[in-house]
């Protein structure tokens, strides 16, 4: 299989991170769109395809473009499988961009995650819900006590320790102390992580992502549109999709296997590349456990593997497998859908925006993992600097 | 007939989630309050599933029949819960979830009243049912 069109990824903006008490959750998705379309040297009134997840309303894509006043849009996708619907929507777009429905997509979140009101999307667990009347009853602390869950059955299955996991919250920070926007910035240490307090155990606070406000954004153009602008292209040339289960993680097929482990090799296909080629990462880190998990079943390292790959600051900016460069969901900001970020910060490295160590020396080629719900959906997005 | 499982009385002191039973599941909460865990058994392929749905998760039959489950099973994961996840369950707080694999085959996420230093992944373990509600019982695990 091959992408039907590589979609370039022609504008990447966050909105303000971090807590924006005088915001809402659409302003934060608007001012990330308004400021990814600037990026692009594009304004609204070229979008013709509207992406939208993680709102507070059930049809998101509609909110998100009656707000910004775009009119009859020929793309729109109201995906909702969790932190990684943004991959998703990547791939969709390339669909219709193959079809000719869309040259102008924009992709957006936005949330009050820290400050806002709950977002009853999020908690929505009514008690006639056909599923959710068993699962509420187990009183567990979810996400972070369903990824622990994971967690255990990867250390009892392949003696993985909580050291190793700490291994993922240290590189993150180090990354995070390189970049003004991340809300955590002072290094940390694998005890630190051990000696922080146990929040779902085996996990600690620093095994657990932030809770933040923001948003992002990100404009896919077609290859022809992407030649008009004045920009350092950056393409898609693989994406796919998977789900396994939903809201209760005993649903889950094996707690030591994702879906990456169908996406990751399908969307490395349509790239006509592999693992080794992949210059810089950015993989979902809800917790430590997603990272590692997620990394073993893209094919970094043999299943159970992991966390020997993580040793020694691998993911770090001396690494071998340089990962989630911004400080990640760990360390830079979370505001509950994370996807949307992975996808803006491939796209800098691509472009090599940054400066000193930050940029990873000579990036040509990087993948964006997101992983939804818990541990449930996985999609992966495949992108090389240029147009393909 | 079934293995009763024993039935705690909580009604007074509850303050958590109270399950609404509605369509397939009416028949599985039915049977908690009469100390039974009823399991779905597929007539085609024989497979038994948990939680209850109008078709086999495995095979995609319609033909399911309810039979008691023993409420005896093993910990295929665990974790010590800090942070209570729900209303009404700050009192035990930390306090075990437990992913069980129910000797039946289906698998279940569920609370253990329990030490954390009293489980491991494969540690034998029963039910036991907390009346919630006048409908209702929820399964909580201990170890066997």
């Amino acid at each position: 299989m091959t992408m039907p069109v590589n979609p370039v990824m022609a504008g990447v903006a966050e909105s303000d991170l971090g807590e924006t008490p005088d915001r809402n959750w659409l302003e934060n998705a608007a001012i990330a769109t308004m400021r990814a379309l600037d990026d692009a040297g594009l304004s609204k009134d070229d979008v013709d395809g509207v992406g939208f997840a993680g709102a507070d309303d059930y049809m998101p894509s509609l909110v998100l473009a009656e707000y910004l006043g775009i009119d009859l849009p020929t793309h729109t996708d109201g995906t909702e499988i969790g932190g990684s619907s943004f991959e998703a929507m990547v791939e969709h777009a390339a669909h219709a961009m193959a079809q000719g429905k869309t040259d102008v997509t924009v992709i957006a979140y936005g949330s009050t995650s820290k400050t806002g009101e709950e977002n009853p999307y999020e908690s929505g667990q009514r008690e006639d819900h056909p599923v959710n009347q068993f699962t509420r009853l187990a009183g567990l602390f979810t996400p972070p006590g369903a990824y622990a869950l994971g967690a255990r059955r990867h250390m009892h299955e392949y003696g993985t320790t909580q050291e190793q996991l700490a291994e993922i919250a240290v590189s993150t920070r180090e990354w995070a102390s390189m970049n003004p926007k991340a809300a955590q910035q002072d290094p940390i240490t694998v005890e630190d992580v051990l000696d922080s307090r146990p929040i779902t155990d085996p996990f600690n606070l620093l095994d657990c992502c932030l809770v933040s406000d923001g948003g992002g954004a990100v404009v896919l153009v077609s290859p022809e549109k992407a030649a008009e602008l004045d920009i350092v292209p950056v393409s898609v040339t693989g994406a796919a999709s998977t789900h396994t289960h939903r809201g209760d993680i005993s649903e889950m097929p094996d707690l030591t296997q994702t879906g990456a482990a169908q996406s990751g090799p399908q969307a490395f296909e349509e790239a006509g590349i592999t693992t080794d080629d992949i210059d810089v990462a950015q993989i979902y880190d809800s917790f430590t456990y997603t990272v590692l998990v997620t990394l073993e079943d893209l094919g970094f390292c043999e299943k159970g593997k992991g966390g020997e790959f993580v040793e020694g600051g691998t993911l770090g900016p001396d690494g071998d497998l340089p990962a989630n460069t911004q400080g990640g969901g760990l360390s830079y900001c979370h505001p509950g859908h994370f996807g949307i970020f992975l996808l803006i910060e491939a796209t800098r490295q691509l472009r090599h925006e940054y400066e000193g160590d930050r940029q990873v020396d000579g990036a040509e080629t990087g993948i964006a993992h997101g992983t939804g719900g818990i541990l449930s959906s996985s999609s992966t997005v495949i992108l090389e600097r240029g147009v393909n | 007939m079934s293995d009763s499982i024993p039935i705690e009385d909580k009604r007074e002191s509850w303050e958590g989630p109270i399950p609404l039973p509605n369509g397939v599941t009416e028949e599985f909460w039915a049977g908690t309050v009469d100390g039974e865990f009823r399991l779905q058994h597929c007539g085609d392929c024989g497979e038994a599933q948990f939680y209850p749905r109008v078709v086999c998760k495995h095979c995609g039959s319609m033909d399911l029949d309810w039979e008691p489950a023993s409420g005896d099973g093993t910990v295929h994961s665990y974790i010590v819960n800090h942070i209570p996840g729900e209303e009404g369950f700050g009192e035990f707080a930390p306090y075990v979830v437990a992913i069980v694999e129910l000797e039946e085959g289906p698998h279940l996420t569920a609370m253990m009243p329990v030490d954390g230093d009293d489980v491991e992944i494969g540690t034998a373990v029963e039910a036991r049912f907390w009346q919630i509600s006048d409908d209702t019982a929820m399964p909580v695990f201990v170890p066997a």
